[in-house]
């Protein structure tokens, strides 16, 4: 029997419209917020992403450009191999990050918390949840595609329709992987809870085991003349692959490349243009369906998986690695033994976050592969020299962000449990060391490692291998130096989440400085070298023999720049940490 | 208003909640004690929707938390122990969303706000972010917050916690003048003394299972202690129950 209310006229159940609009009432409030705030109190960093990201695209459209005018004038047939292997990829990969970030959205959040708790549909919730995701895993796609299609189109000379049809098109083709990401999620959580995990590992296994089986297959031909006809030929038989027509990704290149194709004249062609919105009808068409499938399943099974979630046992945890954490507790002098707890507790919280070292993994990880694949193609010296000089900036450039997003905040995070730090027999100059060296011995070993490969692959002499060995540890001491440093110098006491306290004005000063460094340190080990080669290789003739460039070329040069490598390591590691060291004594919590 | 029919929740082979029936009237303030670990969240949340009971069903106003979710939470207001809100809300914004939310008409919406601002004293922040709040003020605007649409349940997960001396006062007073006019109150708490001044009847949960249902009174009767507090109740309850099991 329902019981009659206390005040019946007050409240009534939205209806799915209502609802829907106050949702979305509710993002506009919070981006508008978001923006303002920055606008007010991160002005460098939003500075910092508004001009990299243009100077990305411009970059981008500006290579693509020659890539496809070269690809037009030669095998004008590939650009639809191209495409379709491009949107392919990108399908798989917004499946994966569309459902990863659903499932935190839905089943982890405490505003799902809340949000189940009110009166409102399921199915308005995930859809709450779903634009967000879709927004946090689909701009790259509109940062890296806007430029290769616009650029497509200039060099094709497509005339208007091509261009105004480029957003519908990329819109409607996310939300397919999308969708597809966010039904599989809920219906792993309902339907398979325990076994959740285990399908995602699976399922990310053949996502990589087939990508890492094409990269393979492209470029493990030993010695094969890169972008010579046969590369190609072998190269696009084997990425036909990815050419199925039941693939959005092929109705979305299909339906593009028909937007561009002109008439012999140069104007619109109307059969093509027809086509080409035929594809778009499809696109839409479907992502419609998936997104009615995805509310209907989000009304049948949100509230249960969530429910089925929240009930799990937290697993006991194994404790395979005791026997390191209690040898390094001990090893040594007792003198450092709260330094060596320190950096055990460090070491242990780093090993409970999978996603701090999922993303270690899959960054390095992934350069590895492109490490490994280097030795497909043919290099004279010179050009052996500089891609191993880009390879050690990738290496730092990727460390840096892990230093950034990972190391930087973890002062500040420690500030908030300083009550238990502070009663304890340990010196504050020892909680900074303690952060260093963990960051500092966590990256170098896979850094040089990295390195090692790269420059095995590239076939470098060995002085050259000990230079950059030498220039990746400057670079690993240095970004642990500026991490902290400024993490000590600049702590957030009041802000719990490591990637807010990042994204805030010491984070990104961090991550500038840290950019620079780098930049510097490869520049001034590499100009010594690159002379020299370029000397040796393209004669004497090249170099003035007594001016400045010829003395940077020689030894003398190539000896004062390791000994500038050197300084500018020490500097960027010691300056930051004795000011965080010194800031971090005096402060007050 | 609130029924729990035998209900059992189970978490892979550990039992949460053991055959809970249990039923609250309109106008009635229950206080849930028990241990850590005794099953008392678990109830909050299947009472709250956000976990379905392996056995049994829970019903508020006469809705089903499972199959009529959204006419059940009509119908409630629930503080949780830890308040959410939305950092880049300011907290009359956040009163705004919950009022729409429960489809209250605008001028009616505008003037509950006004009157549970006023209630808490949010006028001074009302339109501060609310990342800029303290725990207290948080608190504080989720209170104002479930209680805007005047619900006929209030359910309260540890309700106390981070509200200062004068705020637990406002609180106590609401909630005395609002279960006098017929809201149903079903509150969590380790706040015995709370409990003892506010509860018409407590439940004590040990490892999910009700020991005891009754007012204070029935429990010093059952224990045969006439003059002693609800803690020294509450220990014996617990203990010598802890002990038999």
């Amino acid at each position: 029997m329902t019981i009659r209310s206390v005040t019946p006229d007050a409240v009534r159940l939205l209806s799915f419209e209502d609802e829907s609009r106050l949702f979305m009432r509710l993002r506009a409030t919070l981006a508008w917020e978001t923006v303002r705030s920055m606008l007010t109190d991160a002005r460098l960093r939003l500075t910092l992403v508004v001009v990299l990201s243009g100077l990305f695209w411009a970059a981008l459209y500006g290579l693509f450009i020659e890539g496809f005018s070269f690809l037009d004038a030669l095998h004008a047939e590939v650009i639809s191999l191209l495409f379709n292997a491009f949107f392919s990829s990108l399908m798989v990969m917004l499946v994966f990050s569309t459902g990863i970030l659903v499932y935190s959205g839905m089943y982890c959040s405490t505003e799902a918390r809340l949000l189940l708790t009110l009166p409102v549909r399921a199915e308005t919730i995930h859809a709450h949840k779903f634009r967000e995701a879709l927004w946090f895993s689909s701009w790259g796609f509109v940062l890296l595609g806007s430029p290769i299609l616009t650029a497509y189109g200039v060099v094709r000379h497509a005339e208007w329709p091509y261009f105004v049809l480029l957003l519908p098109f990329m819109i409607s083709f996310v939300i397919i992987p999308a969708s597809v990401g966010s039904i599989c999620c809920m219906a792993l959580v309902a339907w398979m809870t325990r076994l959740r995990m285990h399908a995602l590992t699976i399922g990310v296994t053949i996502a990589a085991v087939a990508a890492i089986w094409l990269g393979w297959t492209m470029f493990s031909q030993t010695k094969v003349d890169a972008m010579s006809a046969a590369w190609f030929e072998r190269t696009f038989a084997r990425l036909a692959v990815t050419e199925q027509k039941l693939f959005p990704s092929w109705w979305l290149s299909s339906g593009l490349i028909e937007a561009a194709r002109t008439d012999r004249g140069g104007g619109i062609a109307g059969q093509a243009l027809f086509e080409s919105l035929t594809f778009l009808a499809i696109l839409v068409a479907n992502a419609l369906a998936l997104r009615l499938l995805a509310g209907w399943l989000a009304r049948v099974a949100y509230r249960k998986g969530f429910s089925q979630l929240s009930g799990e046992m937290p697993a006991r945890r194994q404790r395979r690695l005791r026997w390191f954490d209690q040898a390094l507790g001990h090893a040594g002098f007792a003198t450092g033994r709260p330094l060596r707890l320190l950096l055990v507790k460090d070491l242990r919280l780093f090993r409970r976050d999978i996603s701090q070292w999922s993303q270690f993994v899959i960054f390095f990880g992934l350069l590895g592969l492109y490490f490994v694949n280097l030795r497909a193609f043919n290099y004279n010296n010179s050009y052996a020299s500089m891609i191993g000089y880009l390879n050690l900036a990738v290496v730092g450039l990727i460390l840096s962000t892990f230093t950034t997003r990972f190391v930087y905040p973890m002062i500040s995070l420690e500030g908030r449990r300083f009550w238990i730090l502070g009663l304890l027999p340990v010196h504050r100059d020892q909680i900074v060391w303690s952060k260093f060296l963990f960051s500092f011995v966590g990256g170098l070993l896979p850094c040089c490692l990295l390195v090692l490969l790269s420059d095995s692959m590239l076939g470098l002499p060995w002085r050259l291998i000990a230079q950059h060995e030498l220039c990746c540890l400057m670079l690993c001491m240095g970004l642990s130096g500026i991490a902290v440093g400024l993490g000590a110098r600049m702590p957030d006491l009041r802000e719990s989440s490591p990637s807010k306290i990042s994204s805030g004005f010491g984070g990104t000063l961090s991550l500038v400085i840290s950019s620079l460094f780098i930049m510097s340190v490869v520049v001034v080990a590499a100009v010594p070298t690159h002379l020299f080669l370029i000397s040796n290789t393209m004669g004497s003739g090249v170099v003035a023999p007594n001016g400045i460039l010829a003395w940077a070329g020689g030894p003398w040069g190539a000896t004062a720049g390791v000994i500038l490598v050197v300084i500018l390591g020490l500097t960027a590691t010691f300056v930051p940490l004795v000011l965080g060291l010194r800031a971090f004594r005096r402060l007050e919590v | 208003m609130i029924e729990f029919d035998h209900v059992t929740r189970t978490y892979g082979p550990k039992t949460a909640v053991s055959d809970l029936t249990l039923a609250i009237p309109r106008g009635e303030l229950f206080a849930l004690l028990g241990p850590n670990g005794a099953g008392k969240t678990t109830t909050i949340r299947m009472l709250v929707g956000l976990l379905h009971p392996s056995r049994g069903a829970v019903r508020v106003c006469g809705h089903d938390l499972v199959k009529d979710p959204r006419a059940a939470h009509l119908h409630m207001g629930y503080v949780p122990d830890e308040p959410c809100l939305y950092d880049k809300l300011t907290g009359r914004e956040f009163l705004w969303f919950i009022a729409d939310m429960f489809g209250m008409p605008r001028r009616l919406a505008t003037s509950r706000i006004d009157r549970e601002i006023e209630h808490f004293e949010l006028g001074e922040f009302a339109d501060d972010l609310a990342e800029s709040y303290s725990l207290g003020m948080k608190q504080r605007l989720v209170f104002a917050a479930s209680l805007l649409h005047d619900p006929d349940v209030l359910v309260l997960d540890e309700p106390m916690v981070g509200l200062d001396p004068r705020s637990v006062r406002i609180v106590k007073d609401l909630l005395s003048a609002r279960t006098r006019e017929g809201m149903t109150v079903f509150m969590s708490t380790h706040t015995l003394a709370m409990a003892e001044e506010m509860a018409d009847r407590v439940g004590i949960m040990v490892r999910g299972q009700l020991r005891f249902l009754g007012t204070i009174a029935e429990l010093r009767e059952q224990m045969s202690l006439e003059s002693t507090t609800l803690e020294h109740l509450y220990l014996e309850v617990t203990s010598s129950r802890s002990r038999e099991s």
